[in-house]
This record gives structure tokens, C-alpha cells and sequence, in this order.
């Protein structure tokens, strides 16, 4: 870096030195006087000093294709001791004549040793394009314009010069190649081909055939009784993309062609004459340059039958071999197995850019590596394209990789052609250091890992029970009866009841219905002991009559029955309470009297007729 | 007299048999564990076989099969076994934890639909008790019910009457409530409509058929519901929805 600076330096101080003693610094132009339209040349301005801020000229009625390009030269001389620097600038723009007329190109400044200078201004005449001779540049030998020599009328002739398209199939199929061959035909020896306009192939996949070397190979052909040098110039393999009418438009380039002037002498002497009009002395060489202009060819495109086109067909015509391969059938997960297709053959092989393969979900599959093996030769392009697939399996299993399928329409047979490739059986094995790989793969794969690295419970030690398969408490008989049985003993238990109930409730009614019929009976019965002076019984009967009216109507038992539960009883029955004395003093005076010393007759009488009253106020009471 | 005496025997020598065919069954079954806490996990799993193959069932035991093949890394054999398990003993915490801990071996990861949630409910009750326990209940229940309605009418004190009343009622409709749960239950266990996938890899088809579309891939250890089966094809619906056919020979039922 320091070096290149210091080199800068050095030169910058030597050139401005050598520039200071240059006195006369000029900006010349130059450009040729006279073109043809449509002809491309060069404008220089030349510099020899050092210059900045060149300004090019306004150039008007001519097409600046490009420039000002800056180039810049140096020399040292070395003349007798005395050293000399020079230094040119030039600046160059290419130019193209578009139209007839003559231009003026004006002046152009450039800054050199901080004055400005000025070039010269240029005239160009533009002439006419015609087929006529164009510009003429002297040839290596004289061109007598005088002297009753005459410009070849050959060298203007149309036919001493062209180029035609071939096409080997006007009318091919969508995809079928196609070979377009330009050639140059030539009666005079021709130089500097410069192909100036390619044609653009649109519509159409295009393959150059020709390499640099195989350029024009020289054949020489006779038509219309002339003698032609005829060379291919190019070559290109073409595979339409589309039905339908396709044009390939013109190719054109430029060459110079040296043409013989036929430079007649007329000395006069026939020997003279035939002497230097030979080929040797008559050297009338012009170098005319010709634009040549190819024919453009239409190509008409079939469409590819519709009928049995495949499902998977891509476009692939031609004629096509197809073969695949693993590199293994069992391996371990995690390990890598290729799969290899390749298609080999005639045709538009590089338009096939993939296969219809499906691998199984598990496996990790990448986009393929497509390697083409393409020959280019004059008869179209053929080779293969191989298509490697890298998998890797990530789960153990047999996994089948299902025959891949590639369709063609074969071109010979005129009509689609599917290629299978066998199925392919893998099985893939646990890995050894698998573990630890699916671990991660299902971390990966999984949100909760919290249970990775953690363990199951112990199993269960304790006496369980065993039971026979399919055995259910449920549904099963035992779980019905356990129902049924019990639903039994209650319906049992309810029909006893009811029926115990009813009897029951039967017996305390017809008491109840019966107290005051029995009672008057016993009183009936007290009575006639009365009559019959049997005291004893008397009082029984009464006794009797009154205790047995209340454990009737009332429903208590004979045992239970006292003076105090009596008592309870009547009040229970809302029995009003004079009532309630009035039948325990009854039953007080009845008890009395039949247990007390003295007469018992006397109060006989009485205790009758108020058991009577009382029974009867009690039967009115309860109603 | 006689008829009765050879009956009697006859009951007998049947009890001898079966008690001691279940007395070798529980030998298998302690040789298995024995085998199990050695570490010697097949042999564990042969004697637990043994036990299942004779025809005899414990969650217990499926539960202690699932486990020697967890150990022995066959992570879809326990799950079947532990899924069997739970069929028995729905709400046993130890079978969730293992099988939980089984599912996360896997390679599938689905995630299920939501259950609505009152379905949810109804199934962590159904699943509180084995059937068996929910039919005990139901049968017990019933049994007081009916003690409740002796109490209320035979009883001539109110406050006894009064209670016979109400819990008779009460316990009648629990009596319908357990019943219902045991029959969900039972409905749970016997359904074999649940399977477990014990290819390796296998992708689920568009229909019974070989040639038919490729849907998903399931792999070793998914539990699918079945619900069809035709000319040896499962439909299957997995946890997440998604329907698709398996054929037989890839499903384990539960």
C-alpha cells in the first residue's frame, strides 16, 4: 500500500515536470471522414499531457453506442542521455451512423496543465447503406482509381456473400429438438465474421452445438453452376417449449470480405497484359465490409397428443432410459442411504429438473443432487441426468420406497412411454447409539420431556385378588339376586303388614262398636243380681261393665287400665272434665261399696242407676 | 338322602379344584414378581402370561405385565397393559402415572380434542370406583333404602317414621345413581373399541384398501378408537379427530 503510494508520488511529480516543459499540448480528433448508415466507428481525442475534466462534444445526428471512454499510455525514451516522458490521453466513443447527411462534430475541451484546451472540430459525411461497395479501405495493394481501371462490379454482387438459416424440422413436435444451422455461403475469401445480432430464440430451449473449434469447416458446394465455400457459423440445438408458430428471427453479422478487383492494365501488349493480370502481379485487393442478414424461419410446433398422456408426464421428449438404485437396503436409524435416479438418452434431458419420488414420512429427506452429463454434438444432445436423494431414516421398521415412475413421450414411437423403477425395501434397525439420538429426537419433537429420565412405579406386591377373566359382580346373577332378594323380603314383609294391620284395626272398631252394647248387657245382667239379691255378683257385673266400656271404646288394654290412666285417657279424648269425675267417683263409690262392711243392699239401688247415667252421658259425650 | 350327600361332595371337590388352580395361578403370579425385582423381566412377564393365558384377571397383575414390558422396552405391549389395567381400576392413580410415563416413549404426540366438560365430569366419576365397587354401592344402597321404608311404616314414633322416610329416599336415588355409573362403567370396560398400534410405522389409509390414499403415519404404541371393522380393516379415529383405516393386523384391542 505505502509502496503503491509512494510509486504515485513519484509519478505524479515526474509527469507534472514532464508536462511543464511540454509546450505544445493539443487535443486532436479524429474519426473517418465518410461512413455507411448504419455503420459503427470510433471518435478519439488524443492527449498528450495530462489532462482533467475532459467535456465531449454535442454530437448530433449520430448514435453515441458508447464513450467517452479514458484510456491513458506513458513512455520513457531514452535518446543520446537525454530522457523524454511522453504521456497520451485518449478518449474514445463509438459511434453508429443512423441516417444519411453529413455532421459536424464540435469541439471538445479538456483541462491540461491548468489551461483549457480545445480540440478540432470533425466533419462526417454519412452515406447511403446500400449493397454497393461500402467504405473502402486501401488494401495491401494499389487501387487505381484512374488510369481506365474500373471497380470490380463482383465485389458489389449480393451473391457473392450471404448467410441462410437451416432449419432440420419446420414442423416438430412441443419438445422435440430441433436443429437450426446457420451458414455462410461465400464466392470471395472472407475475414473478421463478427456476429453482430444473435437471434433470440424465444419460445424455444437452446443449446449451442458448435465449440470454438469446430468453427467454420470449409466445404465448397456448386449452385447455379457457381462455386461456393459454404461453413457453418453456428449450430443450436433447439426444443420448443410451446405449440404453435414460433419465429426465429435473423441472424446478422458483419465481415469483411476481400474482393479481387479485377485491376485491368491495359498496356495494351497482350503478354503485358496476361502478365499482370495474373494473380500474382494483379494484387487488387479490397477489403469491403458487408452486413449480412440471415432468412428468419418459422417453425410451426406441434402440441403433444393428448390421449394417454400420463399424469406424471413433465415435458421430457426424446428416447430415455431410466434406472435407480440405493446404496443399501438395511441400515440403522440415523444412518444416511442415497437414492440414485438416472435418466439417460436423446432428447431435452436437461428440461428434467426433478423426479416424482415420495419417500416414507419418516424419513429425513433433502432436495436432490442433480449432476448432468450432457454431450453436444451436431446430431442433437444427448447424456444423463442423475438425481441423488439423501435420506436418513429417524424410526426402525421396514419401509418401502415406492417405484418411482418417469414418463417420456418417445419420439420414435410417437407416443408416451413410462418408465418404472423397481420398489425399493428398506429395513432399518434400531442404532446402536440410538438412544441417546431418539432421546433428543423426541425432545425435540415433544412439549413435555418433564417425564424423560424419570421412572414407572413399582409393580404391585400386595395379595391381590384374582378373578376370572371377564368376571363381573355386575350385570352378573349374585348382583341381581342381591337386588331381588331383598325387594322379595320387603314385599313379603308389606303383605304381612298390611294384613296385621288390617286385622288389627278391625278388632279396636268392633270393640269400639260393641262397648256400649256389652256394657248395657253386664248392666242388665247387674240387675237381675239385684232382683236375686246376689250382691257379690252384682258389684262384679257392674265393676265389669264400667272398666270393660272404657278399655273398648278407647282401645286399652284390661291390664293397663287404673284410675290415673283412665283419667289420662279420657282427657286424650277431649272427655270434658265434670264427665270425667263424674265416672271416676262412679267407679270410686262402685269399688267402695262393694268392698265396704255394713249393708250392701242399700246403695244397690244408686250405684245401678248411676252407672247407668254415666254411660249414657259418656256415649252422648263422645258423639 | 343320598342325591344330596353326592351333591354336597360333588361342591366339594369342585371348590378343592378351583381353589387350587387360583392357589397355582398365585404362585405364578409371586415367581413373576420375584422374577421382576430381580431384574430377569422376561421371565417375569412369562409367569404373569401365564397367569392371563389360564383366564384370570386383576388389575393388579396387568398392571405389574405392563410394567415388565416397560422394563423389557416395549413400550406398546405396556401400554396395552396398562390401558387394561385401567379398564379394571379406572381412577388408579399408579396405572395413569405409568402409563403417562409409557406414552411419553412414544413417538406420536396428539394432541386430543377437548371433551365437553360435563362429559369430562361424568367420566372422572364413572371412573372413581371399579364397576364391581359402584354395583357393591348400588346394591348396599338399595338394601337401606328398603330398611328405610320398613322403619317408615312398621315405626309408631314420628321422629323414627320421619327419618325411615327420608332416608329411604335418599338412598333410593343414590341406589339409581350408582347403578347408572356402574352401568357406564361397565359399558367402559367391555367396549374393546379402544386398540393400541403395534406396527412399528403404518400409515393410515383413506379407505379398506391397500391402493387407497396415504393419510397419516402412526407408530408403534398409539391408542385409536375402532369404529368400524370390514374385511380385515379397522376404521380407527385417533385422539385428535382425524379418521382413517388400519388394517387388523397392525391393532391390538384393549
Amino acid at each position: 500500500m505505502i509502496k503503491r503510494l509512494i510509486f504515485f508520488i513519484i509519478t505524479s511529480v515526474i509527469l507534472s515536470v514532464t508536462a511543464g516543459y511540454c509546450q505544445d499540448v493539443r487535443l486532436t480528433g479524429q474519426a473517418k471522414q465518410v461512413v455507411m448508415v448504419g455503420e459503427t466507428f470510433t471518435l478519439v481525442y488524443t492527449l498528450n499531457a495530462q489532462g482533467s475534466g475532459f467535456r465531449g462534444p454535442n454530437i448530433q445526428g449520430i448514435n453515441v453506442l458508447s464513450g467517452p471512454n479514458t484510456s491513458q499510455s506513458s513512455s520513457v525514451r531514452f535518446i543520446n542521455g537525454s530522457t523524454t516522458m511522453s504521456i497520451t490521453y485518449t478518449f474514445t466513443y463509438l459511434l453508429q451512423a443512423s441516417r444519411e447527411g453529413t455532421f459536424d462534430i464540435p469541439v471538445a475541451t479538456v483541462t491540461a496543465n491548468g489551461k483549457q484546451i480545445t480540440s478540432n472540430k470533425l466533419s462526417i459525411k454519412v452515406l447511403k447503406n446500400s449493397n454497393s461497395p461500402g467504405t473502402q479501405y486501401k488494401g495491401s495493394g494499389n487501387q487505381n482509381q484512374g488510369g481506365g481501371s474500373q471497380p470490380g462490379v463482383s465485389a458489389g454482387n449480393a451473391n457473392d456473400v450471404y448467410i441462410k438459416a437451416f432449419a432440420s424440422s419446420s414442423n416438430p413436435l412441443q419438445g422435440e429438438g430441433i436443429v437450426v444451422t446457420y451458414k455462410i455461403f461465400t464466392k470471395v475469401p472472407i475475414a473478421q465474421i463478427n456476429i453482430s445480432k444473435l437471434s433470440s430464440f424465444s419460445g424455444f430451449w437452446s443449446q449451442n452445438l458448435m465449440k470454438e473449434n469446430d468453427k467454420l469447416q470449409q466445404t465448397t458446394q456448386v449452385i447455379d453452376g457457381e462455386q461456393y465455400i459454404v461453413a457453418d457459423i453456428r449450430k443450436i440445438a433447439l426444443f420448443p417449449l410451446k405449440s404453435g408458430r414460433l419465429v426465429i428471427d435473423p441472424l446478422e453479422l458483419s465481415c469483411v470480405a476481400q474482393v479481387r478487383r479485377q485491376t485491368k492494365t491495359r498496356t495494351g501488349d497482350p503478354f503485358f497484359d496476361d502478365f499482370f493480370n495474373d494473380s500474382f502481379f494483379n494484387s487488387g485487393i479490397a477489403n469491403v465490409e458487408k452486413n449480412l442478414k440471415s432468412n428468419p424461419l418459422i417453425i410451426s410446433v406441434k402440441p403433444l397428443p393428448e390421449e394417454g398422456r400420463p399424469a406424471d408426464f413433465s415435458g421430457a421428449v426424446g428416447n430415455f432410459t431410466f434406472h435407480s438404485e440405493v446404496d443399501k437396503t438395511r441400515l440403522k436409524t440415523n444412518e444416511a442411504v442415497t437414492l440414485k435416479c438416472t435418466v439417460s438418452g436423446k432428447g431435452n434431458i436437461q428440461l428434467i429438473d426433478k423426479m416424482d419420488v415420495v419417500f416414507p414420512p419418516d424419513f429425513e429427506s433433502y432436495d436432490p443432487k442433480v449432476t448432468s452429463d450432457i454431450q453436444t454434438s451436431v446430431s442433437g444432445i444427448s447424456g444423463n441426468q442423475t438425481f441423488e436423494y439423501l435420506l436418513i431414516p429417524r424410526k426402525p421398521g421396514k419401509f418401502n420406497i415406492k417405484s418411482i415412475r418417469f414418463s417420456y413421450f418417445d419420439l420414435e414411437k410417437r407416443r408416451y412411454v413410462t418408465l418404472t423403477s423397481p420398489e425399493f425395501d428398506l429395513e432399518i434397525e434400531k442404532g446402536s447409539g440410538e438412544s441417546g439420538a431418539a432421546m433428543t429426537y423426541s425432545g425435540a419433537n415433544k412439549e413435555d420431556i418433564k417425564y424423560i429420565g424419570s421412572d414407572i412405579r413399582h409393580i404391585k406386591d400386595n395379595n391381590f385378588r384374582l378373578t376370572r377373566t371377564g368376571a363381573r359382580f355386575f350385570i352378573s346373577t349374585g348382583f341381581w339376586l342381591l337386588l331381588i332378594f331383598p325387594a322379595l323380603v320387603f314385599l313379603v314383609f308389606l303383605i304381612l303388614w298390611r294384613k296385621l294391620a288390617a286385622r288389627r284395626s278391625d278388632t279396636v272398631l268392633m270393640k269400639n262398636i260393641k262397648a256400649t252394647k256389652v256394657a248395657r248387657k253386664r248392666l242388665q245382667k247387674a240387675e237381675e243380681f239385684q232382683k236375686s239379691g246376689n250382691v257379690d255378683n252384682f258389684y262384679v257385673a257392674i265393676s265389669q261393665a264400667l272398666w270393660g266400656y272404657l278399655s273398648d271404646k278407647f282401645s286399652i288394654a284390661m291390664a293397663e287400665l287404673s284410675i290415673e290412666s283412665v283419667h289420662d285417657a279420657l282427657v286424650r279424648k277431649n272427655v270434658s272434665e265434670t264427665i270425667i269425675a263424674q265416672f271416676i267417683e262412679t267407679l270410686n263409690n262402685t269399688e267402695f261399696s262393694r268392698f265396704a262392711p255394713g249393708e250392701k243392699n242399700v246403695n244397690m239401688e244408686r250405684i245401678y242407676n248411676e252407672a247407668l247415667e254415666i254411660i249414657s252421658k259418656m256415649e252422648r259425650e263422645l258423639k | 338322602m343320598t342325591g344330596i350327600k353326592h351333591f354336597l361332595v360333588f361342591l366339594l371337590m369342585l371348590s378343592v379344584t378351583i381353589t387350587g388352580y387360583a392357589t397355582m395361578q398365585r404362585d405364578n403370579v409371586l415367581k413373576g414378581n420375584k422374577a421382576y425385582s430381580a431384574g430377569t423381566y422376561s421371565v417375569a412377564a412369562e409367569h404373569y402370561k401365564k397367569v392371563v393365558d389360564a383366564g384370570y384377571e386383576s388389575s393388579e397383575l396387568y398392571y405389574n405385565l405392563g410394567n415388565t414390558y416397560f422394563k423389557l422396552n416395549d413400550y406398546a405391549s405396556a401400554i396395552l397393559w396398562y390401558e387394561r389395567a385401567k379398564r379394571l381400576d379406572p381412577g388408579n392413580e399408579d396405572i395413569d402415572f405409568n402409563l403417562n410415563v409409557a406414552n411419553t416413549k412414544i413417538s406420536d404426540k396428539i394432541e386430543p380434542l377437548p371433551e365437553l366438560f360435563y362429559k369430562r365430569w361424568f367420566n372422572d366419576l364413572v371412573h372413581v370406583f371399579s364397576v364391581d365397587t359402584w354395583a357393591m354401592m348400588c346394591v348396599c344402597m338399595f338394601i337401606t333404602g328398603l330398611f328405610g321404608l320398613v322403619l317408615y311404616m312398621a315405626s309408631r314414633v314420628m321422629v323414627l317414621r320421619k327419618i325411615g322416610f327420608w332416608t329411604a329416599l335418599v338412598v333410593f336415588s343414590l341406589t339409581i345413581i350408582t347403578m347408572v355409573l356402574a352401568w357406564n362403567g361397565y359399558n367402559f370396560t367391555k367396549s374393546a373399541s379402544e386398540a393400541i398400534v403395534f406396527a412399528p410405522t403404518i400409515t393410515v389409509k383413506s379407505s379398506p384398501d391397500d391402493k387407497s390414499t396415504d393419510l397419516f403415519v402412526l407408530h408403534e404404541g398409539t391408542k385409536v378408537r375402532l369404529l368400524d371393522d370390514i374385511s380385515g380393516w379397522y376404521e380407527i379415529r385417533i385422539a385428535n379427530g382425524s379418521v382413517g383405516w388400519l388394517p387388523n393386523n397392525s391393532l391390538e384391542k384393549i
